[in-house]
């Protein structure tokens, strides 16, 4: 990972920590915690997690992204916008 | 409301309301006695490129803005509840389609739905999972040796059955929800219409029974796992909007009713307008209208700047003014007295279509569990 992109997916966790602990009630919010096995969010949120990604960060998810891994963390949900912006650019 | 629509979106809404007053609400009854829309009325819906509003230009749409969306709801709803029922399914359909579907299924058959040639319906309710979706019984199971799936199971109340050529179909596979889209024709699909509803009459209504029931992998929407979480919301959220708009405009049908009823209608010296009692329903009405609009463009809106809080939007919108309809329709009648119960006034299809928007797409009961949640969880999140 190049440092740019390290600051970039730092930038995206931090600001999808704040959605999230904005809308659900968890007081903490770890890097690595499983969102949605634990129980932390709820179906309902996926959607409206994926919304706030999508406009946040301008761009799309697709049928090719529907994958449990591109949300499953904070760290997933930023490598994930990281490398559509990375795909976008390239 | 009006204050808050750019000039295209008030000439569009002009042009809505002209077309309904002329198409629409002069026959309206007579479908809803017949418990059919004729054809030709279709095909004037889609010459005008209602049936597809929102798709991409690309795929044949208008590609118009989800306010102007809300605002065609609208004023089909003034005409016809029913009649707004068939844009409301295609919009679930082809939305949710536009966003999870592949390139080549959109190829394939957005360009029909986007000119309404052909019709969509949205195959989630069953007999034993309306509202509680997560139940589903419906079942696709992996043809051995073939690209294909066989699907059994019932799904019931699916508004636009009787017409539609291509269903939405939610089930489970291998344990992981799925949606498979489901050409009309397939050998093993029976379908059954439902008639005699309350309201919605002439909505097309069916029961689809699915026996052994073959579709190729390829028109699974979207990939196993996510149809409940994913593709399901897209559709139910244009659903929501939909009916949350048409409505608006029951209630509008209502309160124009009412007022021109009262301000001739006389008992004695006095115009019904002119007593107390029946000002304070219209009063209620009035202002139950000028609110629902702003909820419903709040919704619109906030779709169209796809942002996160639309789905509280849609709730909230969708709740009040499906409410408010009842409500409205049932004091319409009142109003008028003897002949608001007769066919001859639309109050009494209002007062019948009006309640089927209390069920479709979420009861209200849904709607206050979920919107109770949310604004009770708010709580934990007020500063300290």
């Amino acid at each position: 990972m190049t440092s740019s992109s390290a600051a970039q997916e730092s930038v995206v966790k931090d600001t999808v920590r704040r959605f999230i602990l904005s809308s659900v009630n968890v007081v903490d919010l770890k890097d690595d915690d499983h969102l949605f096995e634990s129980g932390l969010v709820n179906s309902l949120f996926a959607v409206q997690l994926m919304t706030f990604i999508e406009k946040t960060f301008a761009i799309e998810v697709g049928m090719d992204d529907l994958d449990i891994e591109n949300f499953k963390s904070l760290n997933a949900a930023a490598a994930f916008v990281v490398r559509k912006n990375g795909a976008r650019a390239g | 409301m009006q204050h808050l629509l750019t000039d295209p979106q008030k000439a569009k809404h002009a042009e809505f309301k002209n077309f309904v007053a002329l198409n629409v609400e002069p026959f309206a009854e007579a479908w809803d006695r017949e418990q059919r829309i004729p054809d030709h009325v279709i095909s004037k819906l889609a010459a005008a490129g209602y049936l597809g509003p929102t798709l991409p230009r690309d795929y044949g749409g208008q590609d118009w803005d989800v306010v102007t969306f809300g605002l065609l709801n609208e004023a089909l709803g003034r005409g016809s509840s029913s009649l707004t029922g068939v844009l409301t399914v295609q919009s679930m359909v082809s939305m949710a389609l536009a966003k999870w579907g592949t390139e080549e299924q959109k190829k394939i058959w957005l360009p029909p739905l986007a000119k309404g040639e052909m019709i969509g319906a949205f195959a989630l309710t069953e007999p034993g999972a309306g509202s509680a979706i997560h139940s589903l019984a419906t079942e696709f199971t992996r043809s051995s040796g073939r690209n294909s799936l066989v699907l059994n199971g019932t799904k019931r109340w699916i508004t636009c059955a009787q017409r539609a050529g291509v269903f939405l179909v939610f089930g489970k596979l291998e344990q992981r929800s799925v949606a498979c889209l489901v050409p009309r024709d397939t050998p093993g699909l029976q379908i059954e219409p439902i008639d005699d509803l309350m309201g919605f009459r002439s909505a097309g209504l069916a029961q689809l029974v699915f026996s052994d029931v073959e579709v190729p992998v390829a028109n699974i929407v979207g990939k196993p796992g996510f149809a409940l979480s994913h593709v399901a919301p897209v559709g139910l959220q244009y659903g929501r909007i939909s009916t949350a708009c048409s409505a608006l405009g029951l209630l509008r049908g209502c309160f124009e009713e009412s007022i021109a009823y009262a301000a001739v209608r006389k008992i004695d010296e006095r115009t019904v307008g002119e007593i107390g009692m029946i000002r304070s329903l219209i009063a209620r009405m009035g202002t139950d209208l000028e609110a629902g609009g702003l909820l419903c463009h709040k919704a619109c809106r906030t779709e169209d700047d796809h942002l996160p809080e639309v789905f509280e939007n849609t709730l909230m919108a969708k709740y009040f003014t499906s409410i408010a309809a009842v409500k409205a329709a049932s004091d319409a009648v009142q109003i008028r007295g003897a002949s608001g119960v007769h066919g001859s006034s639309p109050v009494s299809r209002f007062y019948r279509d009006s309640k089927i928007m209390e069920i479709i797409e979420g009861t209200s009961q849904i709607h206050e569990e979920l919107l109770g949640k949310m604004f009770v969880d708010r709580a934990h999140r007020l500063p300290k």
